[in-house]
Parts: C-alpha cells; sequence; structure tokens
C-alpha cells in the first residue's frame, strides 16, 4: 500500500523548509500571482527555485497554487508563468480554471495538475469530466461525508485529496462573493477578507454570525487511510510556524503509527491534546460522519483565542556548552518548565535554570519577542535549528 | 440583444414580454426564490412561444447523479433552450450520453475571462452567464473575444454566496426560537443588508440592494451582447413596466433617454460594472 501524502502549506521559504523538517510528504505553496492568498509572503521564482531543491534533496514534492479564477489580464502573462516555474522544479500545479488545466497538460508532461478545492468538486460524475481533460489529482469540496469521499474512490481514477486540518469556509470554495461585496477584495483572486467570520446586526433578534470552528481529522486518519485517501491536507499557509511544525509533527506521527501499527488510545489522545493546544479555535470533522449542524458554528463572532504556548525557536544547540540559542517568541522565565521539541520528533522536558541574553548576560527572564537568548540544556538528544520551545507550567511563584 | 427574466412569482412568468424565461428547477437548481418542478416545467413549455432556459446550478453530491441523468434525458426531450449548470457532472453527462440540450455556463463567480469561455465553448457549452464581479469593460472583451454567447445580469437582488449549510435554521435555535426560512441582516460597515434565504439544499445570499444595470444597456447593446438577464425578485411591483420598457428601449437601439431617466428609480448602485475588485493589500517580497 502506498503510504498517504501529508501536504503542508508554506507560505514562504522558512515555513516550507521548517514543515518538511517536520515530517510534510509535499507542501503547496503560492507564488507571487495567480494564488488564492495573495496576501501571504509568498515565493519569488528564486524562492520558488531553492524550495523545490531543498524538498527534492529530501525526496520530497512541492505543489504550486495557481487557483485563482482568472480574469481576462490574469491571462495575458499566465502561460509564460507556468513555464517559468515548471522550469523551477515544481511538482504539481493545483488549478481551479479548466482553460489552465487543459493548457498545462497539453505543454507539460513532466508537472501534474490537481484540480483546486476552489472548484468543491462533490460527486464522482464531474471527477470524471476533469479526468478526460488529463487531471492528476482532486482535492474534493469540504462538505463530503466518509461514504461519499469513499464512494468517489471508488469510482474515479484520479488521486484524492482531502483536508484534515484548519480553518473551514462557511460557503461552498468559489461559490462566495461577500468578500467582494463587503470588502471590495476579490475572493477567487486571493483577496478574501474572511467576511464569515464577521459579525452582522439583525434588527429584532441577536446578532448573526456564521463562523465556523476549524477541521480536525486526527481520530479519523485510519479512516481516511483505509477508504483509499492518497493525500492529507492541512490547509494555512498564513499559520506561524510553530503552529505548523505542531501540527505537521503530531500527524506525521499519527500516519507513521497507523502504518507501523503502533498507534494507541493514550497516543492519540496525547497527539489530540497537542493539536487542541495549538488550536485557536475549537474544532469538529464537519460533514465527515454526520451531516453539518448547529454544532459546527460560533454564535458571538470569531470564537478565537490568542495561544502563547510558543517560547521560542532553536537558531542551534552547542553539544559542547550545552548552550541553545533561540529567538525568544512569548515571555517565560527561569523555573518554567518548558517543552522542547525538534523537527524528527524528539522531546525533551525541562525546567529551565539558567537563561541568558544574546551578550551572555545572566537574566531571570526571556521578555522581548525576536531577540536573541540563550538557555543551558545538558542533553544528547540531536537538537537542530527549527527545534521549538513550548511552555509546560508556569514556574509556581509561591515555591 | 435579448431579454431574459427569471419570475420571483409562481403565477407570473412574463414570458410575452420578454424574449426568453428562466426556470429554476426545483431541487436542482440553488440561489432563486422561486423553484418550479418538472411537471409545472413540461406545462410551462407546453404554452409559452419564448426561449426556455431551465436552471439546475446546484452543487451535485454521488447520491443525485442517477437522478440528475434522468433529468437531463427528459429535458432533453422538452423544446428548451438551454440549461444553466455549475457542476461539471451535468456537461459530463451531456457528453455520455451526446445530448443535444445546449448549455449555459454559471459557474456564479468564476465566468470571469474570454479563454475559460472558449475553452467551455470547445466542450460544446453555448453560453456562459458572466460573473457579476466583474467591470463592464471585462464583459464587453469577453463578449467580443469569446465564441460563446455571453449572458449578463442587469438588474437584480443579486446572489452573493451559497452554503451547503442551515445558517438560518443553526441562528434561530441559537436564539432559542422559532423561526421562519429568511432571515435579513446588516453589515455595519457597508451598511448594507443581505437577505439569507435557506432551503433543503442550503442557504442563499442575496444582496438586498437592488443593481441597476439600465445605464450599461447600451454599451451592451453596442458590444452586441447576446442576452441580458433581469431577475424580479425585489422589484416585483413594477417588473413587468420594466421588461416592457426594457424591450422597447433594445427595440430603439437603446436611444431613448427617457428609459435611463424614469429607471434611476430603481437607485445609483451598479454593483461592479464600474468598479474593480482589488485583491492584494500588501505588497509581496
Amino acid at each position: 500500500m502506498d503510504k498517504v501524502e501529508l501536504l503542508s502549506p508554506a507560505g514562504d521559504l522558512e515555513r516550507l523548509k521548517v514543515t518538511l523538517l517536520y515530517g510534510a510528504d509535499a507542501v503547496y505553496i503560492g507564488g507571487q500571482n495567480y494564488s488564492l492568498r495573495a496576501n501571504a509572503n509568498n515565493f519569488s521564482l528564486e524562492e520558488i527555485r531553492e524550495g523545490c531543491l531543498f524538498a527534492h534533496r529530501l525526496g520530497k514534492r512541492v505543489h504550486l497554487t495557481l487557483n485563482i479564477v482568472f480574469h481576462n489580464e490574469d491571462m495575458e502573462e499566465v502561460e509564460k508563468y507556468i513555464r517559468d516555474v515548471v522550469d523551477c522544479g515544481i511538482d504539481a500545479f493545483i488549478v481551479s480554471d479548466p482553460f489552465i488545466i487543459s493548457y498545462i497538460k497539453k505543454n507539460f508532461s513532466n508537472v501534474e495538475v490537481h484540480l483546486s478545492t476552489q472548484n468543491s468538486t462533490s460527486n464522482y460524475k464531474a471527477i470524471e469530466f476533469f479526468e478526460k481533460e488529463g487531471i492528476d489529482r482532486v482535492v474534493l469540496a469540504r462538505e463530503l461525508s466518509k461514504k461519499q469521499i469513499q464512494e468517489i474512490i471508488q469510482k474515479v481514477h484520479a488521486d484524492i485529496e482531502v483536508f484534515i486540518h484548519g480553518a473551514m469556509c462557511t460557503c461552498f470554495s468559489g461559490r462566495c462573493a461577500l468578500s467582494n461585496y463587503v470588502t471590495n477584495r476579490d475572493a477567487n483572486r486571493g483577496g478574501c477578507a474572511q467576511v464569515c467570520r464577521f459579525v452582522f446586526s439583525n434588527s429584532s433578534e441577536k446578532d448573526f454570525t456564521m463562523a465556523l470552528k476549524d477541521m480536525n481529522m486526527a481520530k479519523y486518519i485510519q479512516d481516511l487511510i483505509e477508504i483509499g485517501v492518497k493525500s492529507f491536507k492541512v490547509e494555512g499557509r498564513m499559520r506561524s510556524l510553530y503552529y505548523l511544525a505542531v501540527v505537521i509533527g503530531t500527524y506525521r506521527k499519527i500516519i507513521d503509527g497507523y502504518y507501523q501499527h503502533t498507534l494507541t488510545d493514550d497516543q492519540m489522545k496525547i497527539y489530540q491534546e497537542r493539536l487542541d493546544r495549538v488550536a485557536n479555535r475549537e474544532t469538529s470533522s464537519h460533514y465527515f460522519m454526520k451531516e453539518a449542524d448547529y454544532t459546527d458554528q460560533y454564535y458571538s463572532g470569531r470564537g478565537e483565542v490568542s495561544n502563547q504556548d510558543y517560547l521560542g525557536q532553536v537558531i542551534e544547540y552547542n553539544s559542547k556548552s550545552k548552550f541553545v540559542k533561540f529567538y525568544e517568541r512569548n515571555y517565560f522565565e527561569v523555573g518554567d518548565t518548558v517543552e522542547l521539541f525538534t523537527p524528527n520528533g524528539e522531546q525533551i522536558e525541562f525546567v529551565v535554570e539558567e537563561l541568558y541574553d544574546e551578550d551572555m548576560n545572566v537574566v531571570d527572564v526571556a521578555r522581548h519577542p525576536d531577540s536573541i537568548y540563550y538557555l543551558y540544556l545538558d542533553t544528547k538528544k540531536d537538537i537542530t535549528e527549527y527545534s521549538m520551545i513550548k511552555i509546560v507550567k508556569r514556574r509556581d511563584v509561591h515555591e | 440583444m435579448k431579454l431574459l427574466v427569471e419570475s420571483s412569482q409562481k403565477n407570473k412568468l412574463y414570458d410575452t414580454y420578454s424574449d426568453g424565461i428562466i426556470l429554476p428547477l426545483n431541487g436542482y437548481s440553488v440561489e432563486s426564490v422561486q423553484y418550479y418542478t418538472l411537471e409545472e416545467i413540461k406545462e410551462i413549455v407546453k404554452n409559452v412561444s419564448c426561449e426556455v432556459f431551465i436552471k439546475m446550478n446546484k452543487n451535485f453530491m454521488n447520491e443525485e447523479i442517477d437522478s440528475l441523468k434522468d433529468i437531463l434525458l427528459e429535458l432533453e426531450s422538452l423544446p428548451i433552450k438551454g440549461i444553466f449548470f455549475y457542476d461539471l457532472a451535468v456537461l459530463e453527462i451531456k457528453r455520455e450520453y451526446s445530448l443535444k440540450v445546449d448549455l449555459v455556463w454559471n459557474q456564479t463567480h468564476m465566468v470571469n475571462n474570454y479563454k475559460t469561455c472558449d475553452y467551455y465553448y470547445s466542450k460544446g457549452v453555448r453560453y456562459a452567464l458572466l460573473g457579476k464581479e466583474i467591470t463592464l469593460e471585462e464583459i464587453k472583451e469577453i463578449v467580443k473575444q469569446s465564441k460563446i454567447s455571453s449572458m449578463v445580469e442587469v438588474v437584480s437582488r443579486p446572489s452573493v454566496a451559497f452554503s451547503k449549510r442551515s445558517l438560518v435554521t443553526n441562528y434561530w435555535k441559537d436564539c432559542g426560537k422559532e423561526g421562519n426560512s429568511s432571515l435579513m441582516v446588516h453589515e455595519n460597515g457597508t451598511n448594507m443588508d443581505y437577505h439569507l434565504l435557506e432551503n433543503e439544499d442550503g442557504t442563499s445570499f442575496f444582496l438586498d440592494t437592488i443593481v441597476n444595470g439600465t445605464c450599461v444597456l447600451k454599451d451592451l447593446y453596442d458590444a452586441k451582447t447576446p442576452y441580458i438577464i433581469m431577475r424580479e425578485y425585489g422589484l416585483e411591483d413594477c417588473f413587468e413596466e420594466l421588461i416592457v420598457d426594457t424591450k422597447d428601449y433594445i427595440k430603439g437601439n437603446c436611444l431613448d433617454s427617457s428609459y435611463l431617466e424614469k429607471y434611476k428609480k430603481l437607485g445609483d448602485y451598479t454593483n461592479f460594472f464600474f468598479r474593480k475588485t482589488i485583491y492584494r493589500v500588501k505588497k509581496n517580497g
């Protein structure tokens, strides 16, 4: 059985590297044009080339989003752009426009074309249409049940990709222009202002909101693998490095645990807790096991909470001096219990005993985000760049 | 330039005043306010002499494909001009069964460029209802460049989004009340109202403001736009008069300035005809 692909978002080159190091099999990225996240940093051609080289050295893949809904003017340069990014080494395009699909399939045999979820493809018959156009993979609509996904897989030849984690659109993808009308920002050209998270008023009753809880399919990974899904997509090209490291690292362990027959209920509980902890919203499996209902929404605003677990990002570890050099992200202090986790899955929990600023002056607290600090940690484990430090327990001030 | 209309009242089709009517098929279409059963459609086509288009613009699920195929085969035998579709399953079934019925590419917010229109034309799609979020200049370019027959919605309360979710039901549940399937909400930033209308297929969002495209008719006429569309919803009081006057206006080569003066009463909201959307709010790099 081919192992399912874990597909991570990467809003920039650093996220690309981090998510691949944390276990993604492939990343999806946006170029500086034609991507539905026009306000992510996005990749220049040089960065795409560098990202592809980095991924391919690890035996991994890069998918490029080209999934805007094209206007006349967008068509003028797109063919040249496609040639340029193919030349950079991308492995697949994610496309919603069938003209573009057809153009790529006619002109480039060395790159796959995946149908974007922007098409909200929800049945096998529509996929049969795209198969005749040469599509290699279809990213399904997020409105489908397990039974519907399974039936599609049984009836089509194209690979099937589904979203497993992250934020959800309230409306069918591609079938919403609320952002255009409310903010003049074009939802289908990468400018979506997430109007479905706005609060609307009602003259006689309470405010109206329709914001959705995020998707979290951790407990259904086994079901998804066994019905034949080929790729698991995580949402969030604009999410933080820490979020991506935790989410991708955790799904890597769940997927590997499934294939190695080592996944236990206790482990799943821990993995679920890690995913819940990093989330800024509650989660649901939405349509997978039932028709989506009242419980999948928020009714009093965006429903988001900020997360300050993330303390630092490791720059390097000196195994002789035992000093961890890191960028501080959130306040912490000597005496706090923290966990350092690494791209290769190591987790080290310890109490911070010694903390130093960039000039190696002893300090009690790390309080300046983005500043460089050092902490002492005596370990033989392999601590690499892009390891992360998170809080486990704050120091008891009464101790 | 032909005028198609979509009525919001079952007892009024406006078939004698317009060049054609659009009938949303119950259970197979969304983002309308009035739907018709297949039996009703069969009766209507027997009794009208104008062009009849059927709207089947829903996202279909696997379990609906068999009945979708059966319906398309039944419609094939009726004297209808075309079928509006969103889901590519419709086009695939047309291809699979070599159906003669013409199709209208109606992917609501996605019909925005002439190359993709031509792509669909090459696949046997004869018409395209252009997106409502593009400018008049973009529309004219599509009409000019594409082989497909373009349709442009010029007067309506536009549908702006569609969710499979029961958003109105959920709202009333949260309020602890029994409410109906219709809800008006207000967006404070723009001071605009939206009308949510829910049925068993999901929730449609309509902007509760009339798009008044009477002022672009001359441009569309001069550009040789094949079809314009007017939807009655929200205009029940004056719709018949509007379409009679519009037909006369077109007949007179869109030169009668009194028509434009008269229909200033519909308001000055011209949607995206003269307003480009933006999508990049911060510079890359």
